[in-house]
């Protein structure tokens, strides 16, 4: 009675999750032809001005990098002013952009530490530009970004921020190779709810905002660390159009161990269900399309489908484990090579909905790293996030889930 | 100007969810199904052969000791049918029909093997080693688990040991005389060794100090492959 109660549940979740996929799929079908198109470097008829901010706290290590690749943009120079920020590092940050203080492109600030949020309003503030942007000093584009961000600003005039895809720099860990294909599969998300006016996260590395959107609905503000989702939400909420550009590159650097990634994660989990309550008026309301019936409810109830699948695949598994320890303990091990009996092939329903799963799973990873990498190349990162992400990934969801019953908030680092 | 919610993707995207679901399903039972007619085709030609064996016993009298060989015969069908009848009790649930059915219909040919073998002992004048294990799966049996492990390992190890297993709270007549003939109190697991009852948990050393033959057959077994490989 009991097994059956939560088997209704759990039926349920995965018939929605099933949906979703579906539902995104149809999407991809419909979007296949824009799909195609590839980066182009042929001249734009117009290039707006534009500034891109790159916030910095203690990130002497990779700021370098980070602004290198700006200079090495794909755009006239003159069009493009790049704004670093050093948000009152407490290690040389400061003192390696000094080499960057005589580039007429570049401008430097110094600060007292009050957040990224604060860094990047500094910069938005001291801007003139047309286009507005900012850059983790964490991440690095590639040279045909901006080109490919303006010429989608200069197609579409209702066009009001532009995200890009994001892909994880020089993965060296089995955690970073993991991060690769989920970014991958990210990259297929973010791009299917574009046309769809349902993005809900502009992402720090490289989104760019018209001027007139921050002339509206002000700067960026406290919330939960998490400001780039509270900042699209509330785009959102005013009915500004977000898109993604698929051929816009941006590499950006993933945690290499488990703590740094629980970390950023239980930033990021708990930052997107805290700015969803904060947005809650928009949940399941048709004037604010599949952004409120779908995106933001797939963020806040998906964590806990999630974690609602999770136990119940935990619990059997825990419950064979136990069964094979019983087994080992009363008669020893067996080494004996099974005999294979089609009979003994998982067939049950469960089983055959998992297959289904792993197939649209696979579907989406492929065309997530075609339109992330231009082609699709078998990788171990695609084994590692389809063993790996569901083991990992219910510990920050837990904790997330923990913080948001008691309150209690997260820290950047 | 947002785009547009569009009723008629999310109507076939629903269509296609609920074809995908109930397909699932669908193919599902539709193995289910298969993996029962399997197990009732096993059960139906081993009746006829445990009947044709019984046949042919009773046609031979006496002469049959030789013509029938009946130290192994159906022992490897009634296990391989024991592993798949449990698979499907996982699969489908200890309460499912026609789980119970095969189950009872599995007990019968138990019972039926265990007869045959009771006629070879009388005539024949040998002596088979039986064991017959009745066990729960109520949850009133916390050891059955074990002592399952422990009798299939037996059953692989040694291949002349017929182990008659009876769910203790199978609703099937034949399976309560049988706990009534050989007088087996609802304390399980429950061993039935040459007539003797045992109560309680018993391990493969236990079992094989009850059964002093169980050594006796691994000894020989282990000479005569040594044998083969000095041979060669």
């Amino acid at each position: 009675m009991i097994e059956t109660f939560f088997d209704s549940i759990l039926y349920t979740f995965l018939f929605v999750t099933l949906y979703l996929e579906v539902f995104f799929l149809i999407t991809f079908f419909e979007e296949r032809l824009k799909l195609a198109v590839k980066s182009s470097s042929a001249k734009l008829s117009y290039y707006p001005s534009t500034t891109i901010i790159v916030p910095c706290w203690n990130e002497e290590k990779t700021v370098s990098k980070t602004v290198d690749s700006l200079l090495g943009l794909h755009y006239p120079k003159d069009r493009l002013q790049i704004f670093i920020i050093d948000d009152g590092s407490t290690d040389s940050t400061w003192e390696v952009i000094q080499k960057f203080a005589d580039n007429p492109q570049i401008k430097l600030f110094k600060k007292e530490n009050g957040g990224k949020h604060t860094a990047v309003n500094l910069g938005i503030e001291n801007s003139t530009s047309e286009l507005i942007g900012c850059l983790d000093a964490d991440s690095f584009v590639d040279k045909n970004a901006l080109h490919e961000i303006a010429r989608a600003f200069n197609e579409d005039l209702h066009m009001m921020a532009a995200t890009p895809v994001l892909i994880v720099h020089e993965p060296k860990t089995i955690l970073q190779k993991m991060q690769k294909t989920e970014y991958h599969t990210g990259t297929f998300l973010k791009r299917m709810l574009s046309p769809l006016d349902a993005i809900n996260v502009t992402p720090g590395p490289f989104s760019i905002f018209r001027r007139e959107v921050f002339e509206k609905i002000g700067l960026y503000k406290n919330a939960h660390n998490t400001e780039d989702m509270e900042f699209a939400l509330r785009m959102q909420s005013h009915h500004m159009r977000i898109r993604n550009v698929h051929t816009a590159l941006v590499h950006t650097t993933a945690p290499g161990t488990l703590y740094k990634l629980y970390r950023q994660r239980l930033r990021w989990t708990y930052g997107t269900m805290k700015n969803t309550l904060d947005y809650r008026f928009m949940i399941f309301r048709r004037e604010y399309g599949i952004l409120g019936m779908i995106t933001l409810p797939l963020f806040f109830f998906g964590i806990f489908i999630f974690l609602y699948n999770f136990g119940f695949i935990a619990f059997h598994t825990a419950r064979s484990v136990i069964d094979k320890a019983i087994q080992i303990s009363t008669v020893g091990l067996s080494f004996a090579f099974p005999r294979f009996d089609p009979f003994f092939f998982n067939t049950d329903f469960m089983a055959i909905l998992s297959y289904v799963f792993l197939g649209l799973g696979l579907v989406i990873i492929w065309n997530g790293t075609k339109l992330a990498e231009g082609r699709f190349r078998p990788s171990m990162g695609i084994f590692y996030y389809i063993f790996l992400y569901g083991i990992v990934a219910p510990i920050w969801f837990t904790r997330a889930v923990i913080n948001l019953i008691f309150s209690s908030g997260t820290k950047w680092r | 100007m947002r785009a547009k919610i569009e009723t008629k993707k999310y109507v076939i995207a629903f269509v296609i969810t609920a074809m995908v679901f109930f397909g699932a399903l669908l193919v599902s039972n539709r193995f289910q199904n298969k993996r029962l007619s399997e197990i009732k085709s096993i059960e139906n030609k081993l009746s006829l052969d445990i009947l044709s064996s019984e046949t042919q016993f009773a046609l031979l009298k006496e002469s049959s000791c030789k013509a029938i060989d009946h130290s192994t015969a159906f022992s490897e069908e009634l296990n391989s049918l024991a592993q798949k009848l449990s698979y499907m009790e996982d699969n489908l649930g200890e309460e499912n029909a026609e789980v119970i059915n095969l189950k009872k219909y599995y007990s019968l040919l138990q019972i039926k093997d265990y007869l045959l073998v009771a006629q070879v002992k009388e005539k024949c004048g040998v002596k088979p080693i039986t064991i017959i294990y009745f066990y729960s799966n109520n949850g009133d049996c916390t050891d059955c688990k074990r002592e399952g492990f422990v009798l299939t390992k037996l059953r692989e190890e040694y291949p002349e040991l017929r182990i008659y297993a009876f769910d203790y709270n199978l609703d099937l007549s034949a399976v309560k005389t049988m706990k009534s003939i050989q007088g087996v109190r609802n304390t399980l697991p429950a061993l039935v060794i040459w007539e003797e009852n045992y109560y309680g948990f018993k391990s493969t050393e236990d079992i094989e100090k009850i059964i002093p033959q169980l050594k006796k057959l691994r000894a020989a077994r282990e000479k005569a492959a040594t044998a083969t490989s000095t041979r060669k």
